[in-house]
């Protein structure tokens, strides 16, 4: 793993009304939601076939959910293309408009008053590299250049939107009031960089919030934000490492743990009964694998704010010590204001990690109360025993499938936002061959989702490996061939995974999201 | 260049803008090193009228870029700087001399209601780096060609001598620059070569050394027919731009006196002389003038080690050229163009008609072309051969392809993805359009084909290939 550096120039702030509403209402979230979810169920029912096809309809494709969507999933670029030039109307807090459809108070947050004397002169437009690690290096060591990535954070209003030189790229992504900066040798996309960063900027969102990352810096303009973020460099550097190897991240959509659909559905039933007023999400995760997630009614959950709560448990072991009790933002919900969050694993040695997002800061014992009783009803009703089984075998072979020459593949249901994977192959079990593959699947995502020149399916064969991508109106498919693989096999194969990804749908899947 | 989009109704008319150079200029981070001197590093910039402080300020902003970028690779600085509404190229092909062109992103225009002005959108996903990178170096290859190097001309004239020869060669080339039909073929600047058979081929290159026995001023020759390369006696990179002069400049502006009417003014020479059709492109149009003079342009070649000056005779008759290049300190003479003219010119008059005959003879062999389902480009590293069926023609300097534009930048992009790896590679696309697109790389060469077949599938798109590559390339390609 190497390091990672990042620096905060503060520049200019964007300027905020003066009486922005702190008082954070939940965005209105009940979107018709555009894919298979509207149609009639027993048409979806109808039309899964056993033997699905690439030309089949969006929302029947396997693992598309049978009811609604539990996420709000973006296509791949909505974030780039949508709110990039947005940022101010995202500070406008919503207020106002239709009380009914206030399900819920998002807790303010308190505004981070000057209770520090600024104690470094920051001078402007100067690129103050080093910082956000116990070390600081020095900027002209050849130690600090050969970092595979360097990652910057700075505001100001450019339009500049990357540098390119031979070997290496510097990407600039504009989030008023930051401009974060990339720098990295990994020959990923300028498109690819940037989401990395946005990933990144909401990860800073979800420390803060956007509101009062903007009212820090409509105090006091350079404003160093190294001190608001001090100690969550573990976070930023999880989340890179995320951004290297979890292909959820790149797809903009989650995996799950394979697991029997009856005991898949008991534990949401349980997670379901377990329920308080002021409970949001309730998640169990596996690792970094989805078992189960329900959500208040007309409460969804972006996909962006789903890897952030992954990224959060997954960074830090301290959750392993007990009940932890965190406020976090969740960006793509509300960038005003926190959710508390109710943090704990099952058992202490064990993967399996329940969060329970609240809006209420005083609700501490109320959730811990709510984990007991899912506890309870998980054991009484033998669910937790088949749970512990299938932890067994978080993944599977990709011989499962049993096609030849076919090293591994990633198939993402567009309806549902949710993607599987088999386990990484012996050729790429080492670090730098599994960074590798991932950098492969980009290279692929990135050509296939191409702003201007998308295309329908890509083909590439080299030394080490064939690849085929796909991406239809239902889902995109990406797979790795070995090079004996032949091109014959690579389009026989499509139909073939198509119909085992059926077969195994209800195992690999959640078809029957659930809410309170 | 502007284009008016046939989908908006009279009167609210979205107009398209096409890449266009904003900027192009050079400079020089020793010369003005104090504050207050920031203009004399400037050597050239275009547009001229660009007022002074803007100069100076856009000039400090590719500094600073490069700076920048030199913290994370001192050896490498940036070489483009992509904004919202352009892109910057950057490079420096002498040590501190850094040419910098600016292009506008291509853009639409959707006019409002009501006397609002009109929205403007960037398209920034559209210009290739690879491409514009590669129009910056061939504009100082072109300069170099004709005026040799930053450096030279420093020596023997200071700062003066050098933005003089800057500005008068800058001035005029900048406006054959056509940004908007730049393509791939830029990124390879390969040589077209005549297809010829073993015997034709020796007749040429005897005929080359007999000319150069008989006049020994002669340093260098080169042989052309149809535009397309025969012969080159220059080093590879001096005739790739001697080339890329010759197609896109000299023979465009001298169309054959051949094909012209028996009275058009573009036959001065032949009426008089009809022993042959020889005639010099450069120099003097008419020997026969006692006004003529002897002056032909020069060309620097060599100019990483020896450092020659030549002059540049292009003679031609009918169909074939030939280049004859003789060192600079040698004064031309009436006598020599005489001599020249006198010997070559019935000589290439048999020749041209020969190899217009072989070439004739063998086109009737492979049969009667038909239209045939794929168009592809062909490209090799090693001889900088080239062959496309996509370009129609060159004029002047616009390339005219025969496939739609985003075809055009698929191409640009596979050719991106072979240079991630130094490996063989096969890539096969299909676009939104269900054209097929692939491109092989192997060894040394690369192809690209674009395939009319929107219903095959990959397996149909592969035996296409595999038959082209049989017919047209001997099966040099190997992967499966």
């Amino acid at each position: 793993m190497e390091g990672k550096l990042y620096a905060w120039i503060i520049e200019r702030c964007l300027p905020l009304k003066p009486d922005t509403v702190m008082e954070a209402d939940v965005h209105n979230n009940s979107v018709p939601l555009e894919n298979g979810s509207l149609a009639p169920v027993d048409r979806l029912r109808r039309d899964r076939s056993d033997s699905p096809t690439p030309g089949l309809v969006e929302g029947t494709e396997p693992g598309a959910g049978l009811d609604s969507a539990m996420f709000v999933h973006a296509q791949s670029f909505e974030d780039l293309t949508a709110d990039g030039e947005q940022e101010e109307e995202e500070v406008q807090v919503q207020e106002g408009g239709d009380g009914s459809e206030r399900g819920l108070e998002v807790e303010k947050p308190r505004a981070e008053g000057e209770e520090r004397e600024e104690t470094q002169g920051q001078q402007e437009e100067e690129v103050q590299p080093g910082g956000g690690r116990v070390k600081e290096e020095d900027i002209n060591s050849e130690g600090w250049r050969s970092h595979r990535k360097h990652v910057f954070v700075l505001s100001g209003k450019n339009i500049i939107r990357s540098i390119h030189a031979e070997g290496y790229k510097v990407v600039f992504l504009r989030k008023s009031p930051l401009v974060l900066v990339g720098v990295s040798r990994t020959r990923q996309s300028e498109r690819e960089l940037t989401r990395e960063l946005l990933y990144i900027y909401y990860q800073i969102i979800s420390l803060l919030t956007l509101t009062q990352l903007t009212h820090v810096f409509q105090l006091k303009q350079n404003y160093d934000l190294r001190r608001l973020l001090a100690g969550s460099e573990h976070l930023t550097d999880n989340l890179l490492r995320l951004l290297d190897r979890d292909p959820g991240l790149l797809l903009s959509a989650v995996t799950c743990l394979p697991l029997p659909s009856s005991t898949r559905d008991t534990i949401s039933s349980s997670l379901q009964a377990a329920k308080a007023k002021s409970l949001v999400f309730s998640i169990l995760l596996a690792g970094s694998r989805l078992v189960t997630l329900v959500r208040k009614k007309d409460q969804v959950l972006h996909h962006m704010d789903l890897h952030l709560l992954f990224n959060l448990v997954g960074s830090s072991s301290s959750f392993r010590e007990g009940e932890g009790w965190t406020p976090i933002c969740l960006p793509k919900f509300n960038t005003a204001g926190f959710f508390h969050a109710h943090i704990s694993y099952l058992e202490p040695a064990s993967e399996l990690c329940l969060i329970l997002v609240s809006t209420d800061r005083e609700d501490f014992f109320n959730l811990s109360d709510c984990k007991r009783r899912f506890l309870e009803r998980l054991r009484r009703r033998s669910a937790y025993q088949a749970l512990q089984e299938a932890l067994q075998a978080p993944s599977y072979p990709v011989a499962q499938v049993g096609i030849p020459e076919l090293r591994h593949f990633v198939y993402k249901s567009k309806s549902s936002g949710l993607y599987t994977s088999p386990e990484i192959p012996i050729p790429y079990q080492c670090e730098e061959e599994q960074e590798r593959l991932m950098r492969l699947y980009q290279y692929l995502h990135s050509r296939m989702h191409h702003p201007t020149r998308p295309l329908r399916s890509i083909y590439r064969c080299a030394d080490k490996e064939n690849l085929l991508a796909l991406v239809t109106s239902g889902f995109e498919l990406y797979l790795c061939f070995s090079p004996l693989g032949t091109k014959a096999l690579a389009v026989s194969t499509i139909n073939k995974l198509l119909k085992w990804i059926r077969k195994e749908e209800d195992r690999l899947f959640i078809l029957n999201p659930q809410t309170y | 260049m502007l284009m008016i989009s046939p989908r908006m109704a009279a009167g609210m008319q979205e107009k398209q803008y096409t890449p266009s150079l904003l900027n192009f200029f050079i400079y020089n981070p020793k010369f003005g090193p104090r504050e207050g001197e920031e203009e004399k590093k400037i050597l050239f910039y275009h547009p001229s009228e660009v007022e002074k402080n803007e100069k100076i300020r856009n000039v400090g902003l590719c500094e600073a870029i490069v700076q920048f970028t030199r913290t994370f690779c001192p050896s490498k600085p940036a070489k483009s700087l992509h904004t919202q509404k352009n892109r910057q190229f950057f490079f420096e092909p002498e040590d501190n001399f850094w040419i910098v062109m600016v292009v506008r992103n291509p853009m639409v225009e959707k006019p409002n209601k009501e006397g609002k002005p009109p929205t403007i959108e960037y398209q920034e996903e559209e210009i290739l780096d690879t491409v514009y990178g590669a129009v910056l170096q061939q504009c100082y290859s072109m300069y170099k060609l004709f005026n040799g190097t930053f450096g030279r001309a420093m020596e023997a004239g200071g700062v003066e001598l050098l933005t003089q020869k800057l500005e008068k060669f800058f001035y005029r080339y900048l406006q054959t620059l056509h940004l908007h039909s730049c393509d791939l073929l830029d990124v390879f600047a390969g040589i077209s070569f005549f297809p010829l058979d073993k015997m034709t081929y020796l007749k040429i290159q005897s005929f080359v050394n007999r000319v150069e026995e008989s006049l020994r001023l002669i340093k260098y020759t080169a042989f052309l027919y149809n535009d397309q390369l025969i012969w080159s006696g220059l080093e590879q990179e001096d005739m790739r731009i001697l080339y890329k002069y010759l197609t896109t400049s000299l023979f465009p502006r001298h169309s054959e006196p051949e094909l012209a009417g028996r009275d058009s003014p573009l036959r001065p020479e032949v009426a008089g002389n009809l022993l042959h059709y020889g005639r010099f492109l450069t120099g003097p149009s008419n020997l026969k003038d006692p006004e003529a003079k002897f002056r032909f342009p020069r060309i620097f070649v060599n100019t990483g080690d020896s450092y020659e000056e030549l002059h540049l005779i292009v003679y031609k008759a009918m169909s074939a050229a030939v280049c004859f290049m003789i060192s600079a300190s040698v004064e031309l003479s009436r006598e020599f163009c005489e001599q020249l003219d006198s010997l070559v010119g019935p000589q290439l008059t048999l020749l041209a008609s020969d190899i217009c005959e072989q070439y004739n003879i063998n086109r009737r062999i492979s049969g009667p072309e038909k239209e045939p389902q794929f168009k592809f480009i062909y490209f090799n590293h090693m001889n900088l051969a080239e062959k496309s069926t996509i370009h129609m023609r060159k004029t002047a300097s616009v390339s005219l392809t025969s496939v739609h534009p985003d075809l055009m930048k698929i191409l640009g992009d596979i050719n991106c993805d072979f240079a991630r790896v130094d490996e063989d590679e096969e890539i096969i696309v299909k676009a939104m359009t269900d054209y097929w697109v692939v491109g092989k790389k192997s060894d040394q060469r690369e192809l690209y084909v674009i395939l009319n077949q929107k219903n095959a599938n990959l397996i149909e798109v592969n035996e296409e290939v595999k038959r082209l590559c049989a017919t047209q390339f001997n099966n040099i390609f190997f992967l499966d």
